[in-house]
């Protein structure tokens, strides 16, 4: 896996700051930490948002023209797609727009994904409600969360089995024209690759603090300083996991924190020594 | 079958996840990648042939025809042409008008020819692998889902629940059992779960006419009931007690067509 090249270098940016005194949000050192990872997503998402905005200029098109919006019309954001790809390979593995139902004339559900490793492919899946083994998008955190919102959205991590086959984050920035709803462009981003530059720091903060992780905005760990809370596992305290008060660790636009210290939420308690009790 | 890197951007060019391929002629017809590709052939000429895409007595395009639409060597193709011919799903005539037919004759047995090739010991050794696969899925899904996960995999059994015909069944099934190992967040689990439905997934439905989907619903809500409650170790129990049934039942279907 190549590095993207518009990585910013994360392991010289260890947490300045003082580790934090006690469990809940880091203190100022966290925003270094998640600094590299932030502005790399932001990137994405600035990529993304690109995408969003032709396929708006592409609806805006059809209206103007008093043509319905169809299938073929998606053909034009494919160079833009396929340069996100480029822009963003070995970070991003997939990318495209998803339709809103009944957006396009000719066809009620429409997804017009690519993916990317050694070339570059489209995902196919089955979009016929009545079929078995449909693929209803509409039920995913990352289509859902911006129609609900009309705000971008980072959903996961999540097992992908449907395009990468990896553990995987997926950007998505709501398509408006007009007020409609025209669906969400996206970006897959391979949860192994955000770990991989989260890693230096928190292990630095973790020896000096006991334990640090990341953990998205439903509790779920991205990734972790310490192999007694393991990436995958949810963090569920006794009572609302903290939110960051002030500037603390909060990653910007991210709805991850970061949160370190000994008195953080206990993630182990099953036999099995990997997950965590207690309600969420 | 998993989705494959081609060389250069090429529409359309994507093979289907297992246990989510899609069953229609595209699917069947989009081109694979080359080199040691004979058992995804085969697989897919005789679910084909099962599903009846394919009908009994059908000519099969000629071997070069066919290995071009199927993105395959002639080499690869008559290498899964001769194991569909052991199966008895495909037979070979000579000479004029010969060429390869499909064998399908319309009867009630024909879906159990696939058991008839699998010995005991190998239906006990799938057994075991689905258990400790599902059984540690249910176990880490129950540690680690979070709400939305749950609700998830409520739709998905409630989708099995509806679902009437064998393929429907089979693919609802599957799936939920893919979701679970997804839920578990271990994208190995999960494709070991993919792979082994992909593998079985035409056996656990198994005679259709006399499986009732009541009891596999039952389990699949208990399961999810245990999920939900973070109740990992009896997730894990109720996921191996419905291996272990499906299990037994397959090991009896397959000694009565002795008997039979």
């Amino acid at each position: 896996m190549t590095q993207p090249p518009t990585a910013p270098p994360p392991t010289t940016q260890p947490p300045t700051a003082p580790p934090p005194e006690a469990g809940g949000p880091a203190g100022p050192g966290g925003e270094h930490l998640l600094a590299g990872i932030t502005a790399l997503i932001e990137r994405v998402l600035a990529s993304v948002t690109e995408v969003a905005e032709a396929m708006t200029a592409v609806a805006a098109a059809a209206r103007a023209g008093r043509r319905p919006l169809r299938r073929g019309d998606l053909a034009a954001l494919r160079p833009l797609v396929r340069q996100v790809l480029a822009r963003h390979r070995g970070f991003a593995a997939g990318a495209g727009v998803v339709l809103a139902p009944d957006a396009l004339a000719d066809a009620p559900r429409c997804i017009d994904w690519w993916w990317a490793d050694q070339g570059i492919g489209r995902l196919e899946v089955d979009l016929d409600p009545a079929s078995a083994e449909f693929y209803d998008y509409t039920t995913t955190e990352w289509y859902r969360e911006p129609a609900r919102t009309g705000q971008p959205c980072i959903a996961g991590p999540y097992v992908d089995y449907i395009c990468t086959h990896k553990y995987t984050f997926t950007v998505s920035v709501p398509v408006v024209d007009d007020g409609r709803f025209m669906g969400v462009a996206g970006a897959d981003i391979l949860a192994g690759e955000v770990e991989r530059m989260l890693l230096p720091g928190l292990s630095t903060l973790a020896r000096a603090s006991g334990r640090a992780v990341v953990v998205s905005g439903n509790g779920r760990v991205i990734a972790s300083g310490t192999a007694r809370i393991l990436p995958g596992t949810v963090l569920r305290p006794p009572g609302p996991v903290p939110r960051p008060a002030g500037p603390g660790a909060a990653a910007g636009p991210l709805p991850w924190r970061l949160l370190s210290g000994p008195a953080l939420p206990r993630a182990v308690t099953s036999p099995a020594g990997l997950a965590t009790g207690g309600e969420k | 079958m998993q989705r494959r890197a081609h060389p250069g951007p090429r529409e359309g060019a994507f093979v289907a996840p297992p246990a989510l391929t899609t069953v229609r002629a595209r699917t069947l017809f989009t081109p694979l990648d080359t080199g040691g590709r004979a058992d995804t052939v085969t697989r897919r000429l005789a679910q084909a042939i099962r599903l009846g895409l394919l009908l009994d007595g059908e000519r099969l395009p000629a071997e070069s025809q066919l290995a071009g639409q199927l993105g395959v060597s002639t080499v690869t193709l008559r290498e899964a042409l001769a194991t569909l011919r052991t199966m008895g799903l495909v037979e070979t005539r000579r000479g004029r008008g010969g060429g390869s037919f499909v064998r399908a004759p319309d009867d009630p047995g024909r879906l159990e020819r696939p058991l008839r090739l699998l010995s005991l010991h190998e239906l006990t050794d799938i057994g075991d692998h689905r258990t400790a696969i599902a059984g540690t899925a249910a176990r880490l899904a129950a540690e680690r889902a979070l709400p939305a996960d749950v609700t998830t995999l409520r739709e998905h059994a409630e989708r099995l629940r509806g679902a009437a015909a064998l393929t429907e069944r089979r693919r609802a099934d599957a799936r939920l059992h893919i979701e679970i190992a997804a839920t578990a967040q271990s994208p190995r689990l999960t494709r070991e779960e993919m792979d082994l439905w992909s593998e079985i997934g035409d056996l656990v439905w198994l005679p259709m006419e006399s499986m009732d989907v009541a009891p596999a619903a039952r389990d699949h809500d208990l399961l999810i009931d245990a999920i939900e409650a973070r109740a990992p170790e009896r997730a894990r129990e109720i996921a191996e007690r419905h291996v272990a049934v499906e299990t037994a039942r397959l090991l009896d279907l397959r000694l009565s067509l002795h008997r039979g």
